[in-house]
């Protein structure tokens, strides 16, 4: 049976704001070399002009027009129709109506500023051509109304972010952590794959209306197996636990791109992909429960390795991995309102606090090690209040974005009867706020330490800290102050991280839940022992001992006297357990790396020459014992060959003459 | 069947000694004029027993059989000298069993 899906119709605007990025990616590709500056300006105004579209959309998105059964919510344009069930088109309705106006809004302010802090790279065309076709690519992702489109972009998405994170692919770093990451998302993208497989056989169409409508005749086991198939595919693209390695190396790529994708949009398809398919999570508990643990786990992960960095975009890559974790956990629940507003406070706020990075790395010419940083507030006051906010926002202090959202997703776990997640969310609230603290502290309180020898902060292999030239840089020590075209958007973020998260204020009656209203399942609930606002207090405690633990080892007037000493010692004597991140790397690499080089190994030495080859040589053999055989006969002797001839005919004349009785 | 004043009986015993003859010849002889010689001999008694009964049944389908084996003959013998010839050129001399480039 048939279900439909948002308000079919015309909508040019939606094909507009799709395609616009495509189209600034292939201008600024074919004539790169022409547009020179432009091409920022350029790539810029497609995604600013896409965004405009967008908000003029909006009207279209949130429509509510009565349908058969149920009501159809937002819009639908539909593409192509291939074999029945394999229609393609476009769904715009409230769930990716947020994700499109993150991805335009912000993704417009990240272009802005790129053109700031790639002015002087050589392959500065390039880098917008990549960020207009990832805009582009994940739009397709979040537009698309069946699971093949979601698929593409999907595809389309890590293909960007393999080229935006070995942007600078002189550098083997880039190229590792890019490949890393293309791998670990194909390994994903194989999970969803086999998730449409199933659900091509058992509901033979493709389009989300479908699948949802008919989750009902799946029997439970093969739900499980379809969630947990889409759930790969969620876990690798959002760095969830174990597939979670490529983040941190992912920021080998220029900060706006870990601004942009690894951190606000790309990242969070995932949450997307979960929150998408809140109807079949709804129906299998077994998958919400999966869904939630590794999302706890991996929220609770990244806040202990967040401690342990010092590279200070690696600091915000495990502080990302861990907020996503909680809008994992959040949506796995069931808690789809809370999990999805965490993705949309964490997208202003985390972009802030990558390009507030990207201020204090631009102006320390790429010093990225924060033990090399320290006393730049009064240097980079901009940078400082930036990163202020940034801060308080993650941590969740009252009144900022990120305390409406991440309260949201913490009592929702206790809500649908999850405590133990509910604890995991508070601990690793204290958590985040002592490493976010302990980033703010080492970075801009007490004395510049840039010029301090990197062996005197425990710095042991500052070609692999991050710390890369800046001790040999001619412009060492010289902080020219970040151009306007960075500081506006930094500006612009600064207001949504306050303010985004009071979307959420009013409970059932908020503008969010208003917004949300048919969008999710909304199951009655109990109303659990523990109320909402003694949630928040709890957690407000959690991170006032967080960030007093951190104001302790790190501002106090003791702490910033003797820093280089401190840093120095808490360097040396980091677990090893923290400093290889739970040695997840090294057991991928024997689970995965190992195992198919050993296979590599055996079918290298044994089955391809014994078997393989030794067929193809048998064959060859056999032939040409076959020829010595008969060449034999070939005498050359023409003689020889008469008597057989005669001896033949002979045979004949015999036959007829005597056995087939005369010839007549 | 036409009567005739030599009895058929002859001429096939005539015909299959000459045939005999000819193979033998291509048999044992090694210069290739003789074989050539032998193998006109077979195509004459193939040739005789042609005619001898199409006498015998009043069939003039041997006769015309007869005309068509010595064309053939003719071409034969005008290819097999010119095979002579080519390898006397070559090797000075000929003998059928020097001729073996073909030996596997």
């Amino acid at each position: 049976m048939h279900y439909q899906m948002g308000n079919s119709g015309s909508y040019p605007l939606l094909l507009l704001l799709w395609l616009l990025p495509l189209a600034g990616a292939i201008v600024i590709w074919a004539f790169g070399p022409q547009l020179k500056r432009l091409a920022g300006a350029l790539g810029s105004a497609v995604v600013g002009a896409s965004f405009v579209a967008t908000l003029l959309s909006w009207h279209d998105g949130t429509q509510s027009v009565a349908g058969a059964g149920a009501n159809l919510v937002g819009a639908h344009q539909a593409l192509v129709s291939w074999l029945p069930g394999f229609d393609f088109g476009l769904l715009l309705d409230p769930l990716s109506l947020l994700w499109v106006c993150i991805i335009t809004g912000v993704g417009f302010l990240i272009h802005v500023y790129s053109i700031g802090y790639m002015y002087d790279d050589k392959a500065f065309a390039r880098f917008f051509a990549f960020l207009n076709f990832f805009v582009f690519a994940m739009l397709t992702l979040v537009l698309s109304d069946n699971f093949v489109g979601l698929l593409v972009g999907w595809g389309l998405v890590g293909l960007a972010s393999y080229f935006l994170i070995g942007f600078w692919f002189e550098k083997p770093s880039a190229v590792a952590a890019a490949r890393k990451a293309f791998v670990i998302n194909v390994a994903g993208d194989v999970g969803i794959m086999f998730a449409i497989f199933m659900i091509v056989a058992s509901v033979h169409s493709i389009a989300f209306g479908d699948v949802f409508g008919n989750v009902g005749s799946l029997s439970t086991p093969w739900l499980l197996a379809i969630c947990i198939c889409l759930f790969i595919g969620a876990a690798a693209k959002s760095a969830q636990v174990p597939l979670h390695t490529w983040l941190p190396d992912a920021m080998e790529g220029p900060t706006p791109v870990s601004a942009l994708i690894h951190a606000a949009t790309m990242v969070t398809a995932g949450v997307y992909l979960v929150a998408r398919c809140a109807p079949l999570w709804s129906q299998n508990a077994d998958a919400q429960l999966l869904v939630g643990i590794i999302g706890g786990i991996t929220a609770l992960a990244g806040a202990i390795l967040g401690c342990a960095q010092w590279d200070i975009k690696r600091i915000l890559a495990y502080s990302t991995m861990s907020q996503i974790g909680y809008m994992i956990m959040g949506v796995g629940v069931g808690a789809y309102e809370g999990g999805v507003a965490h993705f949309f406070t964490h997208a202003f706020f985390k972009a802030q606090l990558f390009l507030g990075s990207g201020l204090i790395i631009h102006a320390l010419a790429n010093e990225q090690d924060v033990r090399r940083m320290g006393g730049l507030m009064k240097k980079l006051p901009f940078a400082f209040v930036a990163m202020l906010v940034g801060v308080l926002a993650i941590c969740g202090i009252p009144g900022f974005s990120g305390s409406f959202s991440k309260d949201a997703v913490i009592y929702g776990t206790l809500q649908h009867g999850h405590p133990i997640l509910y604890a995991i969310g508070i601990l690793t609230a204290g958590l985040t706020a002592y490493y976010m603290f302990r980033l703010l502290f080492v970075t801009f309180f007490g004395s510049y330490r840039g010029d301090v020898d990197p062996s005197d902060l425990g710095i042991r292999h500052p070609e692999l800290a991050g710390t890369a030239h800046a001790a040999h840089d001619d412009h060492h020590g010289e902080h020219h102050a970040p151009a306007w075209l960075m500081n506006v958007p930094v500006g612009i973020l600064i207001v949504p991280s306050i303010f985004a998260g009071w979307l959420l204020f009013g409970g059932e009656h908020s503008p969010w839940a208003q917004f949300f209203a048919q969008q999710f399942p909304h199951p009655t609930l109990p109303t659990p022992a523990i109320s909402e606002l003694t949630t928040t207090l709890i957690v407000l405690a959690c991170v006032a001992v967080g960030i007093g633990v951190a104001y302790a080892r790190y501002a106090t007037a003791a702490a910033q006297a003797d820093a280089v000493e401190r840093l120095r010692g808490e360097s040396v004597r980091m677990p090893a357990l923290l400093t290889n991140a739970f040695y997840f790397d090294a057991a991928l690499d024997l689970l995965f790396v190992r195992t198919s080089q050993l296979f590599g190994t055996i079918f290298g030495r044994l089955i391809d020459p014994q078997i393989i080859d030794g067929a193809v040589r048998e064959t060859a053999f056999s032939a040409q014992w076959l020829g010595t055989l008969v060449r034999s006969f070939q005498t050359g002797l023409v003689r020889a060959y008469a008597f057989v001839l005669v001896i033949g005919v002979a045979c004949f004349l015999v036959y007829y003459a005597v056995i087939s009785g005369g010839l007549h | 069947m036409l009567p005739m004043s030599v009895p058929l009986i002859d001429y096939v015993a005539l015909s299959s000694v000459i045939f005999f003859i000819g193979v033998a010849g291509v048999l044992v002889r090694r210069n290739p004029l003789i074989v050539l010689m032998s193998i006109e001999l077979m195509f004459n008694a193939a040739n005789l027993l042609f005619m001898a009964f199409a006498r015998a049944w009043g069939n003039n389908a041997g006769h015309i059989f007869a005309f068509l084996v010595i064309t053939v003959a003719a071409a034969e013998a005008a290819i097999g000298l010119a095979i002579v010839v080519t390898v006397f050129r070559t090797a000075r001399h000929v003998d059928v069993d020097d001729v073996s480039l073909m030996k596997g």
